[in-house]
């Protein structure tokens, strides 16, 4: 096998196959973060990109603390996005993959339904629903709930809300399909062995799920980091996130050179969390050769 | 008629291989009329079944006789309908399968691919919260008894080959000394040569441990050369329990007789029973006496009836030898399989006969050849007649 | 007409053909098979390039409004062209886009008049001679009538305006009173807090509250301008419970009564929610404050790009942009409602329009604002506008 692997480097009919993956590996994905990166270098003035090759970007990036603030934020509200959406979805996942059996195609076709339902649309419903007008004030108001309880729109808890429930659908799927895989002789063979429910659990399912909870986790890390409607619309933009002040950089500032250094400092604070995280799970255990 | 089997039976004096034992004592599991429904259908329709301590025992069928909804049931992954389990004189209505004695090993194994060989087998100590240093002790015992390498210890299952990761499951569920191996098939994945490798390790550790094995095959050859009973199901129920050569000459009826291995039944007519002589008609062969000993004809035959003669019985005769029952035919094909040879030959009065013929006959037959064949009224057996 | 060798190939060959300028008599010389076979090649160009096609292709970057098609429609069916739209969701974006390259595919661009104008100096837009527009300014009102100072670039004038507004509070009069927003104090009153909603719209909600603090941010700012304009904006940020980038969720607050006003926006937001029949919601201007004028008027102008091909149908299409008919459709669009430069316009509107326009209220808030223009310090304020923001929670 190592051989084999060994070998192809030096094989040009191998090398000949893997040049339009290599080209476009290239084109697509590092030639942009390239000028991404060549980019940081610049300045904008009036509004114009100045080929100037300083490091005027970072040490703008490294001497405002805000940058980090909302960098920070951003990292909390994505982790605890994913916490919540794996402890929501990981039940919500099993039962369809074991006990609703049945109704798998009804299932998977409802949550197709919520990938392609506009997110927009749906964090747009929750402002309504919210609202201080909304029904879910009207009930608690009605209920007898304080004010302070009812005013629940435009805080990060609202934020948070609209990340997972938008981002929710991506956990259920990936770690559906990851428990779906399991055997069920082997829960049986860990009962057999005298495992309680819960101990089955924790032994054989929770372990057999973590590729799904891995790519689960990292998804919706990725994807929360993005996120810049949540912040804007539910969170009352009053927080934002790290998307939202990339796009204000680029869009609103005109600063391409400190919106490309943002961009980087993002995707590599999270790239490196994600690597992270797969050491800390320990996907590299030869168990799953992932 | 032929009806063909899974496999042909081996001669008579293979099968006493498993010890008798004490045949006393109270059995190890019991088992009273048990039902066992999945929404309309019945899986279980009224089984019942008494297993001695230490004995092996085979639960034979095709698929979807039942043979595997009865096991879990003694293993505990699914309740009952209604009737009774016990093991060791204990009733396991609601006791879990995690609390039950017993151990299984599946069909496809079921290794935990997250853990390595060593924590499968130490995994059900562990659960026992036994020490560390000890269930290392045990697996090293298992690993042992199992003839497994130690390297192996650090590997994970899918890194073994099929007939070690056999013995990985074997140990996983030998080492908190169940009282009850149950095992769903688990050779039947295997080519033949590891299959029979894996056959002889099995009864050597029966042997060895003297756990009371429960072994569910849908391999007829496997039954017989393993088991010290073999209990034939179908369609939820048991149609016959017995010892393996009791099954194989005696079958309960022509479903049984069929399964076992290849045979021959030839429509009888039983006239009368008397003074332990039963007298019949026959009109598919000629016998000249018209009666047979009472010994020779199952409780349950009347009127109607079939003789069962296995292919190994019929031999070659001249027109002039005298045999209890005779028939003429024309070969119609030959089959050489090892030290036997295989005819088929159609009758006179219009059946398909299977012959078989051990080594080098005296008389060999060619296809397209006249001849006579014949059997005494020894090994034959009269069962019960009509489609079961 | 004279018979060549492709006047019985259809109209769009023929048009390309000229474009191509293959329809020289040098070519005519050729023997037909061969100029038959450039003709079918240069149908293949056509495909792909759009110099070949640039006669009846146009592409127009506009704010949304001026691609409706009662506008759009009937210059396309009287100048035989297809216009495509690029439309802008923020000006300097916009402008970022033309500067990137954009430019050579865009004809005509309508934006906010601060980023037209820049787009004199930036090389990107064509400098106008107001002799050639003079009829269409001879219906303006005078303000906008050249010479138009905001519109110039060193003394030539690069677009034409057409619509224009106020920026200033927008309030709900059934929550609050007009009188109360003669300031944006309310802005900062505790008794408001969480009832003041900010749109987050660059540098709108900005100008606004550095006037306020005394700064006027269309002059250079030092150090000391810039620290008041944090301060004013950490004060604005503390009394805040939401920042909005959507138009309709400002209205709907405002409707609801959830918010008492709305700072960044003005007649831009509340026109389309009385033309709704909400006349309750009003744009207001405060009054000046220790002389610095409160309100600002913004104005969207019209301009030709220098790298145009078709300079005549973009002159045309300006031209139409701003006629009256264009105008009256301009002003009353069910996303925003505007008044527009044309004063001929105005003619048009019934009394309920003109309530809607609040064009009684127009020269008032004229006069009690500064013209919107690039802010100098721009950067820095949004700088400090970001820095705030992520420090106020």
């Amino acid at each position: 096998m190592e051989q084999g692997v060994g070998k192809s480097w030096r094989d040009p009919e191998l090398l000949w196959k893997a040049l339009p993956s290599v080209l476009l590996q290239t084109t697509c994905f590092v030639a942009p973060l390239v000028m991404t990166f060549l980019l940081t270098f610049q300045r904008t003035r009036d509004f114009q990109l100045r080929w100037t090759w300083d490091l005027a970007t970072w040490t703008d990036v490294f001497s405002k603390p805000h940058y980090w603030t909302i960098l920070g934020h951003t990292l909390v509200m994505a982790l605890a996005c994913v916490a919540i959406c794996l402890v929501l979805a990981f039940p919500i996942a099993y039962g369809l993959a074991t006990r609703f059996k049945t109704l798998e195609n009804e299932i998977k076709i409802l949550v197709t339904f919520a990938f392609i339902t506009d997110a927009t649309l749906k964090t747009f419903g929750w402002v309504l629903f919210l609202d201080k007008k909304g029904a879910a004030n009207y009930l608690l108001t009605g209920l007898g709930f304080p004010p302070e309880m009812v005013s629940f729109l435009f805080t990060d808890w609202a934020t948070l809300l609209g990340m997972v429930y938008n981002l929710l659908p991506f956990a259920i799927f990936t770690l559906y399909l990851s428990i779906d895989s399991i055997d069920r002789n082997l829960i049986f063979a860990a009962y057999d062995a005298g495992a309680s429910k819960w101990r089955a659990h924790w032994e054989v399912t929770l372990p057999l799920c973590k590729p799904g909870i891995f790519a689960g986790s990292v998804l919706i890390f990725l994807l929360g980091v993005g996120v810049f409607l949540e912040p804007k619309v539910l969170g009352g933009g009053t927080s934002p996130m790290s998307a939202e002040l990339i796009r204000q950089t680029f869009e609103t500032r005109v600063n391409w050179p400190l919106g490309a250094a943002l961009t980087f400092v993002l995707m590599v604070v999270s790239v490196f969390l994600v690597l992270l995280f797969s050491r800390v799970l320990g996907m590299r255990r030869s168990g799953f050769g992932a | 008629m032929i009806i063909r089997g899974g496999a042909i039976g081996p001669p008579p004096f293979c099968f006493n291989g498993g010890s008798k034992r004490d045949m006393t004592s109270a059995p190890i599991l019991d088992i009273r009329d048990i039902h066992k429904d999945y929404g309309s259908y019945q899986a279980l329709k009224g089984v019942s079944l008494s297993v001695r301590q230490g004995e092996f025992i085979a639960l034979v069928g095709p698929s979807g006789c039942g043979k595997t909804t009865l096991l879990k049931q003694i293993a505990g992954f699914e309740d009952a309908t209604s009737g009774t389990i016990s093991i060791d004189g204990r009733d396991m209505a609601g006791v879990p399968a995690a609390h039950r004695p017993t151990s299984m090993v599946f069909q496809k194994l079921a290794l935990f691919p997250h853990m390595t060989v060593a924590e499968n087998i130490g995994f059900p100590l562990k659960l026992r919260k036994v020490a560390q240093g000890e269930i290392a002790a045990r697996v090293n015992e298992m690993l042992t008894l199992m003839q497994l390498k130690p390297i192996y210890l650090d590997r994970f299952p899918r890194a073994l080959s099929g007939g070690e990761q056999q013995r990985v499951a074997l140990a996983r569920s030998m080492i908190s000394s169940p009282k009850l191996l149950l095992l769903d098939e688990p050779l039947s994945a295997l080519d033949v040569k590891l299959k029979k490798v894996l056959q002889s390790e099995l009864k050597r550790l029966h042997r060895s441990v003297g756990v009371t094995f429960v072994h569910v095959t849908h391999d007829l050859e496997e039954a017989m050369m393993l088991a010290d009973r073999i209990c034939v199901m179908r369609a939820g129920h048991i149609l016959q329990l017995g010892e393996p050569a009791d099954i194989y000459y005696r079958p309960a009826d022509a479903f049984v007789a069929g399964f076992i291995g290849e045979t021959n039944l030839f429509p009888v007519e039983i006239t009368s029973r008397a003074k332990g002589r039963v007298r019949y008609s026959a009109g598919s062969f000629d016998d000249a006496s018209g009666e047979l000993p009472e010994a020779l004809v199952a409780e349950a035959a009347q009127g109607a009836a079939l003789m069962n003669v296995r292919p190994e019985l019929i031999r070659r005769i001249g027109p002039e030898d005298k045999v209890d029952c005779r028939v003429t035919a024309r070969v119609t094909e030959v089959f050489t399989k090892g030290g036997t040879v295989q005819y088929r030959a159609h009758t006179s009065q219009g059946m398909d006969l299977a012959v078989e013929i051990q080594g080098t006959s005296r008389l060999p037959m060619e296809v397209g050849e006249e001849v006579h064949l014949g059997w005494n009224k020894k090994d034959i057996w009269v069962l019960p007649g009509g489609e079961p | 007409m004279t018979k060549t060798w492709y006047s019985d190939l259809p109209v769009y060959y023929q048009n390309q053909i000229k474009a191509m300028g293959l329809d020289e008599a040098g070519l005519a010389r050729r023997r037909f098979m061969k100029g038959a076979a450039a003709a079918a090649g240069v149908a293949m160009l056509g495909a792909h390039s759009r110099q070949a096609t640039a006669a009846t292709q146009m592409t127009y970057m506009c704010w949304e409004g001026y691609n409706d098609p009662r506008i759009i429609d009937p210059f396309n069916k009287a100048n035989g062209t297809e216009i495509g739209f690029d439309l802008i969701v923020d000006s300097p974006g916009g402008f970022a886009k033309l500067q990137a390259g954009a430019s050579r595919e865009v004809d005509l661009v309508s934006s906010d008049m601060p980023w037209i104008t820049r787009m004199g100096p930036a090389g990107i837009a064509m400098e106008l001679n107001p002799d050639d527009y003079a009829d269409v300014y001879a219906t303006f009102y005078d303000q906008f009538k050249p010479p138009f100072e905001p519109l110039l670039n060193d003394g030539k004038t690069i677009g034409v305006a057409t619509r224009w507004g106020w920026v200033g509070p927008c309030v709900n009069t059934d929550v609050t009173k007009p009188e109360v927003w003669k300031t944006y104090d309310p802005v900062f009153d505790p008794a408001n807090k969480d009832k003041i909603c900010v749109m987050d719209w660059g540098d709108w909600p900005i100008l606004p509250m550095a006037l306020h603090a005394g700064i006027n941010p269309y002059e250079e700012l030092d150090q000391a301008a810039l620290e008041e304009v944090r301060k004013v904006l950490r004060a604005m940020f503390k009394n805040t419970r939401t920042i909005v980038g959507d138009l309709t969720q400002a209205q709907k607050g405002l409707l609801d009564g959830s918010l008492l006003g709305c700072i960044g926006a003005g007649s831009y937001l509340t026109s389309a929610v009385r033309k709704q029949g909400h006349k309750n919601i009003l744009g207001l201007v405060p009054e000046p404050k220790n002389g610095l004028k409160q309100g600002i008027i913004w104005v969207e102008a019209t301009a030709i790009l220098k790298e145009t091909d078709q300079p005549e149908l973009a002159q045309k299409l300006l031209k139409h942009v701003v006629s009256k008919d264009s105008g009256k459709i301009l002003s009353l669009l069910d996303s925003t409602c505007n008044v527009v430069t044309n004063k001929a316009v105005e003619e048009l509107y019934s009394q309920e329009e003109k309530d809607i326009l609040q064009v009684d209220y127009m020269w008032h808030a004229w006069d009690n604002s500064q013209m919107h223009r690039i802010a100098p310090n721009i950067d820095e304020m949004l700088a400090i506008w970001q820095e705030e923001l992520a420090a106020a929670k």
